[in-house]
């Protein structure tokens, strides 16, 4: 898994009154084939990426899973995948926000992948200071998969 | 292709297939039926062979997609299915009577711990999902390279790259929590514990330091001690080797337990 030091991607915050969102984006030199596979397989999430404890459940369309983030480690989310575009996005969310995972190919080789979450609502100012920033996870997310799909599209 | 350098090529390749399939079915009965049945569509396809691949190559993606159909309906095992199995050994006189009769009376019924980590390899195995377990076997034990396995599974380099590498991953870190030989702390010793059972005059440790990948296990490079395991099972012929009666004996046992293990899973 990446470390802090090696990131090379920064996460972006829209914040206004009644939601936030962030962002990012990162070049990743492999397969789109390679970045959906470790996506959409969510019993191996915890082996590649640092930012997500256990997920179970299976991330197909229509079906809920369970996540549990280094953000709030006592939290279970429980989640709805709501897009599942092979290769392309992948949409998962609950009534408060979605995460939105994009890819796109570059036409060189690589893909540009891309993650949003917005969360928000009338009820937001209530409980906006209590939900931590997902800055640094996001970077750390990205980095991640950018690190383990490069390593697998580099395997001999 | 005529049907003669067909058959030549046929026989060249059969104990590699039997050996792939009974590691990727468990079952003796299934590979040996799989291996006819790679016969007779490899034959009716003489005519569209144009060579574009190996005969191996061919046979090998025949087989793997006869496996494929076998083993779809079937649940796969779980990555304790060696605690599960020694618990159902311990209460089964039978299974001891028959494995001590096969030691004390087959050319075929050694006991090498060699041959028991290979066993091991196969059934745990069976708990990764299928095409991270065929992509495993066809690229580390037979030896076919990435773009062989494409045309033999029918699918990308690149998903062919990701099983590989998540299968291995898996391995690695299941051997590395579990296994006793390379790691102290590893909760499965049966390698030991059987080597006591039907060698009882051997010294084990003795027995084990002989084997690379337990003299290598202090410096714990995990991706070379999986490299060590899988030659191991490059080298031994589940149908051939000096213990392949006894460890056949034991898959048997093994599949028969987890069929019912995943029946009862099931209910």
């Amino acid at each position: 898994m990446t470390s802090l030091k090696e990131q090379n991607t920064k996460a972006t915050t829209v914040r206004t009154t009644f939601s936030r969102e962030t962002s990012v984006s990162i070049e990743i030199k492999a397969d789109s084939a390679i970045v959906w596979a470790l996506l959409t397989k969510a019993s191996d999430y915890t082996r590649w990426n640092s930012t997500v404890t256990s997920l179970e459940g299976e991330i197909i369309l229509g079906e809920k899973i369970k996540l549990k983030s280094v953000l709030d480690a006592k939290r279970i989310f429980t989640l709805k995948v709501k897009e599942f575009e092979p290769e392309k996005k992948l949409v998962w969310g609950d009534g408060q926000g979605n995460r939105i995972y994009t890819i796109t190919k570059n036409g060189n080789g690589s893909v540009t992948f891309s993650m949003t979450e917005k969360i928000g609502g009338l009820m937001f100012p209530m409980y906006a200071k209590m939900i931590p920033p997902f800055d640094q996870s996001f970077e750390q997310f990205a980095n991640d998969l950018k690190k383990e799909s490069e390593i697998i599209m580099n395997s001999k | 292709m005529t049907t003669e350098l067909f058959n030549e090529e046929f026989k060249n390749n059969i104990g590699q297939l039997k050996s792939f399939l009974v590691r990727i079915t468990a079952s003796v009965a299934d590979a040996e039926d799989i291996v006819q049945d790679t016969y007779i569509k490899a034959l009716e396809k003489i005519s569209t062979f144009r060579g574009e691949s190996s005969p191996k190559t061919w046979f090998f993606t025949i087989a793997s997609n006869l496996a494929k159909d076998n083993l779809r309906a079937q649940k796969r095992w779980v990555e304790n299915v060696t605690d599960i199995t020694k618990a159902a050994a311990l209460n089964n006189k039978q299974f001891f009577q028959e494995a001590m009769q096969i030691r004390m009376t087959s050319p075929h019924g050694q006991f090498e711990a060699k041959e028991h980590i290979a066993f091991c390899f196969t059934c745990i195995s069976k708990s990764l999902p299928l095409e991270q377990q065929l992509c495993i076997f066809l690229k580390e034990v037979y030896e076919f390279k990435v773009n062989e396995i494409t045309t033999i599974l029918g699918t990308t380099e690149a998903m062919v790259k990701y099983y590989l590498h998540t299968g291995r991953s898996k391995m690695i870190n299941i051997f590395d929590g579990r296994c006793a030989l390379i790691n102290k702390e590893g909760v499965c010793h049966q390698c030991s514990e059987l080597n006591g059972i039907f060698n009882p005059k051997q010294n084990t440790q003795e027995e084990l330091m002989k084997i690379d990948l337990v003299k290598e296990a202090e410096k714990g490079e995990k991706e070379h001690l999986f490299d060590l395991r899988m030659q191991i099972l490059r080298e031994i012929d589940p149908f051939k080797s000096k213990a392949s009666e006894l460890q056949l004996h034991h898959l048997e046992h093994n599949r028969q337990v987890m069929e019912k293990y995943s029946e009862k899973s099931a209910e």
